[in-house]
């Protein structure tokens, strides 16, 4: 009987074994890489909402939103197969990613990679994709090194830091000059000295080098500048030394928990510049808002989204009522670049037709997706082929933001560069805590 | 810079490095007691720490009620926390070899993390109103002292003298420290040893989780927050000599110190105008110096400065 049963069983499992190539032919694996646990949990969330609702539109038709990825049900050229993404957590640790990337193309066959928000594990699983000659988009990582490889399977739709750096001093450039909404021109010189403090992995070492690099060639050069370790219980030591030269503009560049942690300090250690701004991820996820409350009333992080985006993009608004349908909050730059890689991976395989990689790297090479389509104000998503930059997004550009308290008591991050597009007045100078 | 703004900024880095300091030892304590009575190194220290902040939190946010009035809680749930690991695992721990007590708390460390994962989500939390949240004061050249780390500096001095007098002046402390020495002979002079064991981890329980309550007036609370002090803690503990009460005080002064140097630093090179001293560079190593301290304990004196096991 005994024997019988294992039989049985035996049959069972092998006929789902032979079964399941079936079943995968009408869907398109993509391995996907966030951090779920560990320090950036919260934004490894915040992405993998976003890549999950594109998903959503991507495998039904949705007729009411007016993009292309809605229009019908799957991948209309590979005979409506539906797209599956295999999220993997990589908790913020590049050996760990690798193996994870490794796995996904060997174990799980999957077309593509997408991830993986910190330009450490980035720039590692980026690697990996290189040598296996695997597709790989990325969503949020804004280290200027990551397109400088010269890789031929890595495309990033996000700007990089250089971008999102120049913005900076054009808005620091525009403000002096009385361009800001409601603030009058005022003496360069009341923004100086410029000091900036940036965590000190792949990611804020490149924005201080950009920082410091693009200050100097604008002659606003900053005056004192350091890294610190984001995985630290304490930034006391830090905030000293900043506020030694009684800085006017304090620019950071942070993940998370430390942030939160570094504007505490400030707070506590009794800062008083006029300006301060961050360089998005820590400063720019939901957590930093609901953790410091009030006390982020006034502090400027660049962006690449807001809900105010909706004011001016019917298809963000449209985009942001299913996402807040879906996880009860608002998109962030985090969800909304992830939604947006995602988009980008459903053209790359509407156009390509196949998911065999040769035809994936020509589309990817090719596609032109325009503004209208896009939740994000860019001017569109194109890859660059040529030149020193090559797999990034010509076509991005980055926002900057001021966290306001509105009449209601409810912050809100309201635009504030580009000049044109600003939604509310500046507040300077920083009124202090 | 003048030679006052120099000397002011060195006296700040003291001050900041001193009242650091007495937090990363309160922080510590509980490591050393559980350590110097049972051998055991308690990986999920860090998480009972968590725990504690947790409770600050959620007196704060639950009840509405200001974020100290969690200490109390916080003192009842780390006892509750400390008796109970050890009843439901330590002492089957006990029984095994060396590395099942090592992956015996390491286990129970992913198992707290990942249960506070669950219940209370990824987010960092920070509380925003309360008798300590958010202040400081000015002293004399422009030093600011931080209330909640200054609060948290005294409440470690009084830990410290309460933990001591306990151990050294109470029959209680005469019996974990007869333990502590030789549990067998302990046991045959009628000791309950196990009562005893139990006791020291609720109260290394206790300890850390009060200071966990103390700290989240100050410092935003996540599920992995435990991760950045228990670094810290387990170098203070191996500077100070794993089990010693006084060591882990004097140590984490050293620690808290030692990661004050780069502001100095920063001071000279603004002072001295030497490009050699680029000013902004120590940040980057500022633990390092703490490692590097830990390293030449272990290599010139591995019992710690003040161990006095082996």
């Amino acid at each position: 009987m005994a024997r019988k049963s294992l039989i049985l069983v035996s049959v069972a499992v092998l006929a789902l074994v032979m079964a399941a190539p079936v079943w995968a032919a009408d869907e398109i694996k993509i391995g996907v890489l966030y951090p779920l646990t560990g320090g950036a949990a919260a934004e490894g969330k915040e992405l993998r909402d976003g890549a999950e609702l594109a998903v959503e539109i991507i495998n039904n038709a949705k007729p009411e939103l007016s993009m292309a990825i809605a229009k019908n049900a799957g991948i209309k050229s590979l005979g409506g197969a539906k797209v599956k993404l295999i999220i993997q957590d990589h908790q913020g640790n590049p050996q760990l990613a690798a193996d994870l990337a490794k796995k996904l193309i060997q174990d799980d066959k999957v077309v593509g990679l997408m991830g993986a928000y910190h330009s450490a594990v980035t720039k590692t699983v980026s690697a990996v994709a290189e040598r296996f000659g695997v597709p790989m988009i990325n969503e949020s990582s804004t280290s200027p090194a990551l397109t400088k490889e010269g890789y031929k399977w890595f495309w990033r739709t996000t700007p990089h830091d250089t971008t999102f750096t120049n913005d900076l001093y054009e808005f620091l450039d525009g403000l002096t000059k009385g361009k800001a909404k409601g603030v009058k021109a005022f003496d360069p010189k009341e923004l100086l000295p410029i000091v900036s403090a940036c965590e000190k992995t792949e990611w804020g070492a490149n924005v201080d080098l950009a920082i410091k690099e693009i200050g100097k060639a604008r002659a606003v050069p900053v005056q004192l500048s350091l890294l610190y370790a984001a995985k630290a219980p304490d930034l006391s030591s830090e905030v000293q030394s900043l506020l030694a030269p009684k800085p006017a503009t304090m620019l950071f560049a942070g993940y998370g928990a430390d942030a939160i942690l570094m504007v505490k300090t400030l707070k506590s250690m009794k800062a008083q510049p006029k300006l301060i701004w961050g360089q998005n991820a820590g400063f720019e996820s939901p957590e930093f808002l609901s953790a410091l409350g009030d006390d982020v009333n006034g502090i400027l992080t660049r962006t690449v989204f807001s809900p105010r985006v909706g004011q001016v993009k019917k298809v963000a608004a449209e985009v942001n009522g299913l996402y807040k349908a879906k996880t009860g909050r608002d998109l962030s730059g985090a969800s909304a670049r992830a939604f947006t890689a995602t988009q980008t991976w459903a053209h790359i395989l509407e156009k390509a037709g196949s998911t065999k990689p040769e035809a994936l790297q020509k589309a990817a090479n090719e596609i032109m997706i325009g503004p209208d389509e896009l939740i994000v104000p860019w001017k569109g998503v194109k890859f660059a082929t040529t030149g020193s930059d090559i797999g990034q997004n010509e076509l991005g550009t980055g926002m900057i933001g001021q966290y306001q308290k509105g009449k209601d008591g409810k912050i809100t991050l309201e635009i504030i560069y580009p000049f044109e597009l600003a939604t509310a007045d500046l507040i300077y100078p920083f009124k202090g805590w | 810079m003048t030679v006052e703004t120099l000397l002011a900024q060195a006296l700040k880095a003291l001050v900041s490095g001193l009242t650091m300091g007495m937090v990363f030892g309160l922080v510590a304590l509980g490591l050393t007691i559980i350590f110097g009575v049972m051998d055991i190194v308690n990986f999920a220290h860090g998480e009972f720490l968590m725990i504690g902040m947790y409770c600050g939190l959620l007196t704060y946010s639950g009840l509405g009620a200001d974020p100290l009035f969690g200490l109390p809680i916080a003192a009842v749930v780390g006892f509750a926390l400390g008796v109970g690991c050890y009843y439901g695992l330590v002492q089957f721990l006990l029984r095994g070899p060396m590395i099942a007590q090592l992956f015996g708390t390491f286990g129970l460390m992913l198992f707290l993390r990942n249960l506070a994962l669950l219940i209370m989500g990824a987010d960092p939390r920070g509380v925003h109103h309360g008798a300590l949240v958010g202040k400081s004061f000015v002293m004399g050249p422009g030093i600011v002292v931080e209330l909640t780390k200054l609060t948290a500096g005294i409440f470690s001095l009084l830990a410290f003298a309460a933990v001591w007098w306990l151990m050294n002046r109470t029959r209680i402390g005469l019996a974990l420290t007869a333990t502590a020495l030789d549990g067998q002979a302990a046991r045959y002079m009628g000791i309950p040893t196990e009562k005893m064991n139990a006791f020291a981890w609720g109260l290394g329980g206790t300890t850390v989780a009060v200071a966990g309550a103390l700290l989240v007036n100050f410092w935003p609370v996540d599920p992995n927050v435990g991760l950045l002090f228990t670094m810290i803690a387990f170098t203070t503990v191996a500077l100070g000599g794993f089990g010693s009460i006084p060591g882990a005080a004097f140590a984490g002064l050293i620690v808290g110190l030692l990661i004050n140097l780069p502001p100095i630093w920063d001071a000279i090179s603004a002072f001295s105008q030497w490009p050699i001293l680029t000013a902004g560079e120590m940040h980057q190593f500022k633990y390092s110096f703490v490692y590097l301290a830990f390293f030449l304990i272990m290599v010139l004196r591995p019992r710690g400065l003040f161990g006095w096991k082996y």
